[in-house]
């Protein structure tokens, strides 16, 4: 029970951390992206070259290397999704599609669909189909804490608690990020009123470039990170992609903590749906309790109503 | 049947016809069993497209959980073979029955829900599906084989009878939506896809239309799982609920052309013997290459062509179908009453602390023009959405010829004889102006000949007789304004709500507009009418009410009102009066 | 300082505006009047570059906008207030301003510009942690004034400020943008259906009618003008 609430929470987190990623992207343009697994399948593979490359030239040690190597990640899947904005999803979103019937939607999907499928079996070609993880003495090793009462012991995996907690600082520095520093709050204004926000003389596109940047970076670190306590083939992404939508969805879309609480939800319920549920239901009780929770408060559980004509 | 749309059926017939024969000439020169496989799952995965274009293309609504029904049939086709020995001619439309009902499960939550939410949880259900049905034990189910009974059983050694069959369900699910697409059916979703309120208002009952949409696609979707499995002879959750399946309903449809029956047959032809080839090709030598370029080919034609091949082509090669003739115009149903035809009273509502409207009371007499002014976020807008049903009132009451509104939804008042425009004009530029206005004409639930025919005279009384078989997107806006005016006409109301019906206009344009309004008194119409331009509606109205902040300021003759010192005050400025009498 | 000469612009096919020639100089306050759907709002769409041009020219101290992208105009010195006001509803009034001071030249005169600013609407600085989305609609069209004000623009561009605001508020904002080019000696380019109001307020005006300008000259002449007092005024015929 204990156990489950704890690896709930940890795994909550990184989960959060994933869909922040997402929910940059979705709430800020609106982009439906359907690669967005596969930009967590990228930062675990990047993880684990860094890592290697590390070991290699002698840096950083077993124990620090795996978590510097996710939180580089970030900024190699940064320019690479800058990148993939620049040159494709520029081209099927934003202010250019917004005259067009369905506001361009269709096209949209398709080409994220296509991103998709090139990444995988991209990743096909080049890492293999051998499944990788990132290996840390620190996976194998628990912190034990207790006795609780009732003689519970709590056994939390040393990689799972690290990961967890550059999970958290990562989240935190983008939140400062977004909501202290000039940038930041460009992008929301972009996000909010794109047409007020060329007035103020922001680049919006340019703005969208960055938060397509920002989100595929994000996502990539919490893939970094997960890397370290689960192996994965390139075909990782199509696990977590309902996951992240699940989680930005329930967080109400459009807001950086919603996200992030969002994903914890998720992950909460999916570890402690195991104490009742068959492994093989754990997945489908997410879909079950997104389906509530959805149904009954359709602007997402931590979202704002924007009910107001 | 829509206006031209037995000719369209009869050339779209001729085709399907050609098209079939075609095929199955083809397939019956080809012996490569392989390649025989490739050509049954063409049809299959089109048939898949079609469900998905039924709803998703034609109303805009997308799904992104197809696979909920395609799975559904998979299995009930499988299951019912393996427990029962049910043979899959009878396996498949009980699949068909379950895809359907599933249907109005799945329909029943989610279509209180908009856009993105929508389209985001119905990926939820083939998962959870997925998830449920490992857990039952059934994760890889092989049909039972029936060698010797193959023609009943679907289980043929020559793989051509097969391909045959999944051509034949092909044919009908082309039918089924050639139907969907030619009749109103197909006009109600795209008038949902253009804009599902506007739908509504002219007398649309949207949410059973998306649910016949949703039932007819679950069916058709699950008829195309249960061949499916008939033609692998083993079926596994991740192949037939898993994502994949529902992305291959989007991009076999979105490739093709979304809201036409040719799109998703394109989108198959094409894509499936794409990856299939490269897969056999390629996939050997270099893992995984097959779906980079699948991804590569997709991406470029979609960028190349973002509404789909089928679109592009016809508006690059072929010129529009010739026009339909014009229907015969009937007659415009205006029944003049007498004494009060609608009583508004004490009618409030607020969002948050905002109160929008606070106690309302006005009355309109059948045959006359009353106009409703006031400064912008005065309320006006949403007292027309409160009287025709958009938002519900907290309190108060509006009674129709004694009828009370209050609480009916939008089609229903719009069939108690309420029509209504709206401030932003939104057309289907690709329809004729003349289908854009039938829509008005069949939510007054009349059979499609009188629907034509009304429709036709609505045209003729706004004077937009002679544009009627322009497409929408040709118009002016003052043409744009009529016809939604013709539309709300053609639902035969007894009171119009006009909502800034002048809006933008020269005036010329006004002049000419006013007219029809006018007209349309003398023949016995009553009108309510939201207008900011006042030089307009002191030529136009028999009466004024003035709304400021929600509350009705002054109400009477037009002289008497803009005379009146708070009206002045709120609206017309100080020194309205001072020029007035210069 | 702005000159528009023969501007034509097309909005799917349909001429919003053709062979409109307008100009402000440094200083001066014009005003365009006209029906609602005129092409007021797509005049100024065009100046800041959202709606592409068709023809004619659009020069800023002599140089073309043509080549300018939309969001490097504001950078010029252009601001615009726009119709509907436009606030982020999800920033605070004080993130409201520092977005309006995005440009580097607001951001130089940051702090010269946010003294300003509170002084004519003090209430801005009374709300400024407060979302822009829960303020009244006189007090978003105050904070867009602000926005506009804080990239310390040249030209003050405001695209009907008495839309859904009680006489009262408009006419307190009105009073605020008589101040502000008073004071400031801000060049202004107003947009506005309240005619009357709007005219008197101005050196300059221009009447525009289904994308033309019918009209122009000094408010006193406008104002006298018959077509003006019967349809804009509602007086005269009748």
């Amino acid at each position: 029970m204990l156990n489950a609430v704890a690896a709930g929470l940890i795994i909550g987190c990184l989960y959060g951390l994933m869909c922040i990623g997402l929910g940059l992207i979705f709430g800020i343009m609106k982009i439906v992206n359907f690669a967005q697994g596969e930009l967590l399948m990228l930062g675990m593979y990047v993880s684990v070259y860094l890592v290697g490359g590390f070991a290699a030239i002698g840096i950083f040690g077993p124990i620090v290397a795996p978590f510097v190597a996710a939180v580089l990640a970030g900024p190699v899947l940064f320019g690479g999704g800058m990148l993939l904005h620049r040159f494709l999803l520029s081209r099927v979103s934003g202010l250019t599609t917004a005259a067009r019937l369905d506001q361009g939607a269709f096209g949209q999907l398709i080409v994220t669909l296509g991103i998709s499928l090139i990444l995988q079996n991209g990743g096909l070609i080049v890492f293999g189909s051998t499944p990788q993880s990132v290996l840390t003495p620190l996976s194998a090793r628990a912190f034990i804490l207790g006795p609780f009462p009732g003689d519970a012991l709590l056994f939390l995996n040393q990689a799972r608690v690290f990961a967890c907690v550059v999970a958290i600082l990562v989240a935190v520095a983008l939140w400062l990020v977004m909501e202290r520093t000039r940038l930041g709050k460009a992008l929301r204004a972009a996000a909010d009123n794109p047409v007020a926000a060329t007035y103020m003389g922001i680049d919006v596109d340019r703005a969208y470039r960055i938060a397509f940047g920002l989100g595929a970076g994000i996502t990539a670190i919490a893939g970094g990170l997960m890397a370290t306590y689960l192996s994965f083939t390139p075909f990782v992404g199509l696990d977590y992609v309902i996951i992240m939508y699940s989680g930005v969805v329930l967080g109400g879309m459009g807001s950086i903590l919603g996200a992030f609480w969002g994903g914890l939800t998720v992950g909460f319920v999916q570890q402690v749906s195991a104490l009742v549920l068959p492994p093989q239901l754990q997945n489908a009780a997410i879909f079950v309790v997104f389906l509530l929770i959805v149904g009954l408060r359709p602007q997402g559980l931590f979202g704002r109503s924007a009910e107001r004509a | 049947m829509r206006v031209g749309g037995a000719n369209r059926l009869r050339r779209d017939a001729i085709a399907l016809a050609i098209v079939t024969v075609g095929y199955a000439g083809f397939a019956a020169t080809v012996h490569n069993s392989y390649y025989q496989l490739m050509l049954t799952l063409v049809p299959i995965w089109a048939v898949l497209g079609l469900s998905w274009n039924m709803m998703s293309g034609m109303s805009g609504l997308v799904s992104f959980g197809h696979a909920s029904f395609f799975g559904i049939g998979a299995y009930v086709v499988t299951l019912a073979l393996v427990y029962w020995h049910l043979t899959p001619w009878l396996g498949i439309p009980l699949g068909m029955v379950a895809g359907a009902v599933a249907a109005v499960l799945i329909g029943l939550p989610t279509f209180r829900l908009r856009g993105h939410y929508f389209a985001l949880s119905m990926l939820a259900y083939p998962l959870a599906l997925l998830y449920v049905m490992e857990y039952l034990g059934f994760q890889e189910v092989p049909l039972p084989m029936h060698r010797d009974h193959p023609a009943l059983f679907l289980q043929f050694v020559d793989p051509l009878p097969t391909t045959l069959v999944a051509l034949g369900v092909f044919v009908l699910a082309m039918i089924a939506g050639m139907l969907v697409e030619n009749t109103r059916f197909g006009l109600a979703l795209l008038a949902i896809r253009q804009n599902e309120l506007a739908a509504e208002a002219a007398g649309l009952d949207t949410w059973k239309w998306k649910m016949r949409a949703l039932i007819g696609s679950g069916a058709i979707a699950a008829a195309a799982g249960g061949l499916y499995a008939c033609v692998l002879l083993v079926v596994t959750p991740d192949s037939v609920f898993g994502v994949i399946v529902s992305a291959q309903a989007l991009v076999v449809t979105l490739f093709g052309g979304v809201a036409t029956v040719w799109g998703p047959v394109i989108g198959a032809a094409i894509l499936i013997p794409l990856a299939e080839t490269l897969n056999a090709k390629l996939g050997n030598i270099v893992p995984g290459i097959q779906g980079v370029v699948y991804g590569v080919a997709i991406i470029a034609i979609m960028l190349a062509s973002p509404e789909g091949l089928f679109w592009t082509i016809r508006d690059r090669f072929f010129r529009a179908a010739p026009a339909a003739p014009m229907p015969a115009p009937g007659s415009l149903r205006i029944a003049p009453g007498t004494g009060t035809l609608l009583a508004v009273s004490g009618l409030s509502k607020s969002f948050g602390g905002l109160r929008a409207v606070q106690d309302v009371s006005f009355s309109v007499q059948a045959g006359e023009i009353l106009g409703i002014i006031g400064p912008n976020g005065a309320g006006k807008t949403t007292l027309f959405n409160l009287l025709n049903g958009v938002l519900a009132a907290d309190t108060g009451s509006a009674k129709l010829d004694g009828q009370e509104l209050r609480g009916r939804k939008v089609h229903a008042i719009s069939r108690l004889g309420v029509g209504r425009t709206f401030q932003v004009v939104r057309s289907f530029p690709r329809l004729p102006v003349l289908d854009n206005v039938i829509v008005g004409a069949y939510g007054a639930g009349t059979d499609d000949d009188a629907a034509a025919a009304t429709a036709a005279a609505a045209l003729e009384a706004v004077g937009l007789a002679d544009r009627a078989r322009l497409p929408a997107g040709q118009l002016t806006n003052k043409e744009l304004r009529l016809m939604e005016l013709a539309r709300a006409l053609a639902g035969s109301p007894r009171l119009l709500l006009l909502d800034e019906t002048l809006a933008g206009l020269g005036r010329d344009e006004c002049d000419a507009v006013l007219d029809v309004l006018r007209r349309l008194r003398a023949q016995g119409m009553t009108i309510v009418i939201i207008e900011h331009t006042m030089h307009a509606m002191l030529r136009l109205a028999d009466r004024f009410v003035v709304l400021d902040h929600g509350r009705v300021l002054a109400e009477g003759p037009p002289r008497a009102v803009i005379e009146d010192k708070a009206v002045i005050e709120a609206y017309l400025g100080s020194k309205f009066l001072a020029r007035q009498n210069a | 300082m702005l000159e528009i000469r023969d501007l034509a612009v097309a909005y799917g096919g349909l001429r919003a505006l053709s062979g409109v020639s307008l100009s402000v100089a440094p200083g001066q306050f014009v005003t365009v009047v006209g029906p609602n759907g005129a092409g007021k709002t797509t005049l100024f769409k065009t100046i800041c570059g959202i709606v592409p041009q068709a023809g004619g020219t659009v020069t800023w101290d002599g140089a073309s906008l043509l080549a300018r992208p939309a969001s490097a105009r504001a950078h010029l010195g252009i601001a615009h207030v726009p119709e509907g006001r436009q606030v982020f509803a999800t920033l605070t009034v004080r993130e409201n301003l520092e977005m309006g001071a995005y440009p580097p030249a607001g951001r130089a005169a940051w702090a010269r510009t946010i003294d300003r600013i509170h002084t004519l609407f003090p209430i801005l600085a009374e709300r400024a942690g407060q979302m822009a989305g829960t303020l009244s609609g006189g007090e978003q069209q105050m904070l867009a004034i602000g926005r506009g004000l804080a990239s310390a623009p040249r030209l003050l561009m405001l695209d009907e400020p008495s839309m859904g605001l009680a006489p009262a508020v408009t006419e307190a904002i009105f009073e605020r943008i008589a101040q502000i080019h008073k004071e400031d000696g801000l060049a202004i380019l107003l947009v506005e259906q309240r005619v009357a109001e709007a005219l008197e307020l101005s050196d300059h005006g221009y009447v525009l009618e289904t994308g033309r300008i019918v009209l122009e000259g000094p408010y006193q002449t406008l104002l006298a003008d018959d077509r003006v007092r019967r349809s804009y005024l509602g007086l005269g015929d009748e």
